[in-house]
């Protein structure tokens, strides 16, 4: 008995040591190898060839989103740590599951929706060791133990001045007002979003007590409006309805509304409509090199490599010291900047991740009931 | 379904040359078995083991049980839009077939030259990729599109030619529109048209040749067209999902929003699998008339004939 137990073990223990080393084949050394250098980690940096020979996958939105990525971070620190960095996507939640289940994480670094990732700690993303990753910098509210803002966008409100000019709608309220302000509204039909904390504070909630929120409330709000509402499923979408005017006003990211009206849209944010809302960075569970994937991420937050990230995608960053040379016009969308932030509702991601599957259920039955 | 597929084809094929001897249909059985093998290998890999998968967790995620199809059956949304799916491929399928019934029979009439530029036309746009055309769409059917443009030339619109249901239905009717045409083009060129001649000849209107000897010939193009039409569409996402409407939406757009959204494979393995049932239910309905249709068929012949 004893011995075939014994054997059993044995038996096992040469398989494990053959998985391992088939992982050491596939995904670089082991992590046990990364030396990143003494003493406390500073945002920006990377000890210089610490990742020679490995390799890091790093997974966005794709797009001029995450060639800005790459272009401010992903390049540049390849280049100092020595690491081959690839660039995967587009980020789909579904496939860092099925890598986290099937214990095969291909994907190193991953670019989430906040509501999304904060709901994942401990299941699909892994805590983040803060001796590797300086966040002395970051916005505190903006941060988790699985995760760093990538950057930080508003949904706003934006309305036709063509059509409202001196009497512009400026709250939430005046956006569920359709007699005082008639006309077509768009809001994100694929997605469950700051359009609820809107109908709240519209239907008298206030900001402060506003989470828990109350999702069944806020669709009953949004029901009195329904026959003005037209809806978009992509970014794209978003600001093409912008460009061709053919809403009169919509619920989209700063980001599309600062193109929008870069290429002529004749739109103007009501910022005190704004939900401040934010893409992070996390690492999967059972990611090969967790080490060097959180070396990335503090490499990302840099002060230079925010203001970069800032220049080439126009998304404000989440550096408190960047100060990005843009035009006077994307300074206008620019969330970081005081005189904006002090007017944004800042999401609460804790109540989104743990809700968001609920939340989007019920609003997906509600646009197609 | 095979049966309906196969009768499109037309006569059966001949049976081959006569076995020899025993063992050299022994032999032979070996040789088919191999020549079998890779397919029934790719088939099982690629398809039954998804399929099995998928039907599996529609139980089982994130626990064993029937949890998942409590759900479905709970939700108006979610019969909403199994129905709508189910109507929306229904729609795509008869719209293709006014389109391409006399498009078909067009290409069978008309000389060679004729023919060859109308099946280029049918099988360009099959080369282009999906996505341009969608996107192509996109920019004709928009509001202040090619489309909406010129009709404003005239006074009219703009129409709301997208985000809906028209939209997606006019995507799909162009995408899915030469696998309608090839199979009744198929059956139509294999019917005899001295037989409408035959007809007339006997004092039949050339309308009335048409419905009774014509039409018949080449309902089995019709079915197999229709059906290859129904079951793509039913599956059809990227062209919904960018030309139609989140308000709208159909199964395959559910499913999306299930898995990657929420992360329910289960409830996304649930609609595929009702999507499924439906399909087969369906099928067997049509055998079933097709079925009785022929038997009728083949009674009155018999009378005719008496």
């Amino acid at each position: 008995m004893r011995m075939t137990k014994n054997r059993g073990r044995a038996a096992l223990a040469l398989a494990a040591v053959g998985l391992l080393g088939l992982t050491a084949c596939g995904g670089g050394a082991p992590s046990a190898e990364v030396d990143l250098g003494s003493g406390p980690a500073e945002a920006g940096t990377v000890k210089a060839d610490a990742l020679s020979g490995h390799t890091l996958t790093f997974a966005s939105y794709g797009g001029i989103y995450q060639d800005g990525q790459m272009e401010a971070a992903g390049k540049p620190f390849g280049e100092e740590s020595g690491a081959t960095i690839l660039s995967d996507g587009p980020m789909e939640y579904a496939k860092i599951q099925a890598q986290v289940e099937s214990n095969n994480v291909t994907w190193d670094v991953v670019d989430m929706d906040s509501t999304w990732a904060a709901g994942q700690c401990g299941k699909n993303l892994q805590k983040l060791d803060y001796s590797i990753i300086d966040i002395s910098n970051v916005p505190e509210e903006l941060t988790s133990d699985c995760y760093v803002p990538a950057m930080q966008y508003a949904n706003v409100v934006m309305y036709n001045t063509e059509k409202y000019g001196q009497n512009a709608p400026k709250t939430w309220a005046d956006f569920f007002d359709v007699e005082k302000f008639p006309g077509k509204r768009a809001i994100n039909g694929s997605d469950v979003g700051p359009v609820i904390e809107g109908a709240l504070l519209a239907d008298g909630v206030a900001e402060k007590d506003l989470y828990p929120l109350d999702v069944d409330r806020a669709l009953k709000k949004l029901d009195t409006i329904k026959d003005q509402l037209i809806y978009w499923s992509t970014g794209a979408e978003s600001q093409q309805m912008l460009e061709t005017g053919e809403a009169d006003m919509a619920v989209v990211w700063s980001g599309r509304a600062y193109s929008a009206v870069k290429n002529g849209a004749k739109y103007e944010p009501a910022w005190d409509t704004g939900v401040l809302v934010a893409d992070v960075l996390g690492v999967p569970t059972n990611a090969k090199n967790p080490k060097a994937s959180m070396a990335f991420i503090n490499y990302y937050l840099g002060k230079e490599q925010q203001e970069k990230l800032t220049e080439t995608t126009s998304y404000s960053p989440i550096n408190t010291q960047s100060e990005p040379m843009i035009d006077d016009l994307a300074k206008k969308y620019l969330v970081s900047a005081p005189e904006i932030k002090d007017k944004l509702v800042v999401s609460d991601f804790t109540w989104w991740g743990e809700n968001y599957p609920a939340a989007l259920e019920k609003y997906l039955a509600w646009i197609n009931g | 379904m095979t049966a309906l597929l196969e009768s499109s084809v037309g006569p059966a094929a001949p049976a081959g040359p006569t076995p020899g001897t025993a063992a050299g249909r022994r032999g032979r059985g070996w040789t088919v078995f191999l020549l079998l093998l890779p397919a029934a290998l790719l088939v099982v890999a690629m398809f039954s083991y998804p399929l099995l998968v998928a039907a599996w967790r529609s139980f089982a995620y994130p626990e064993l049980g029937t949890q998942n199809y409590a759900w479905f059956f709970d939700g108006a949304t979610n019969i909403g839009v199994l129905l709508r799916t189910v109507w929306v491929a229904f729609l795509t399928t008869v719209i293709c077939l006014a389109f391409a019934y006399p498009y078909a029979y067009l290409m069978v009439i008309s000389g060679r030259r004729l023919k060859t530029l109308l099946l280029v036309l049918v099988m360009v746009p099959f080369w282009t990729s999906l996505m341009i055309r969608t996107f192509a769409w996109i920019i004709l059917l928009q509001d202040n599109g090619l489309v909406n443009e010129g009709l404003g030339l005239f006074g009219i619109g703009p129409l709301p030619l997208m985000r809906n249901t028209t939209g997606v239905l006019i995507g799909m009717v162009q995408v899915l529109l030469p696998f309608m045409v090839l199979p009744l083009y198929n059956a139509m060129a294999g019917v005899d048209m001295r037989l409408m001649q035959a007809a007339t000849s006997l004092g039949a209107r050339p309308s009335t040749a048409f419905l009774k000897v014509f039409v018949p010939l080449a309902m089995p193009g019709v079915l197999s067209g229709s059906l290859l039409v129904f079951i793509q569409a039913l599956g059809f996402y990227i062209t919904p999902a960018l030309l139609g409407s989140p308000t709208e939406m159909l199964v395959s757009q559910y499913i999306y929003a299930q898995v990657n959204g929420q992360l329910q494979w289960g409830r996304g393995s649930v609609l595929g699998v009702v999507l499924l049932v439906t399909v087969l239910v369906l099928l067997a309905a049509a055998a079933a008339l097709g079925r009785a249709g022929r038997r009728r068929q083949g009674a009155t012949a018999k009378r005719e004939a008496a």
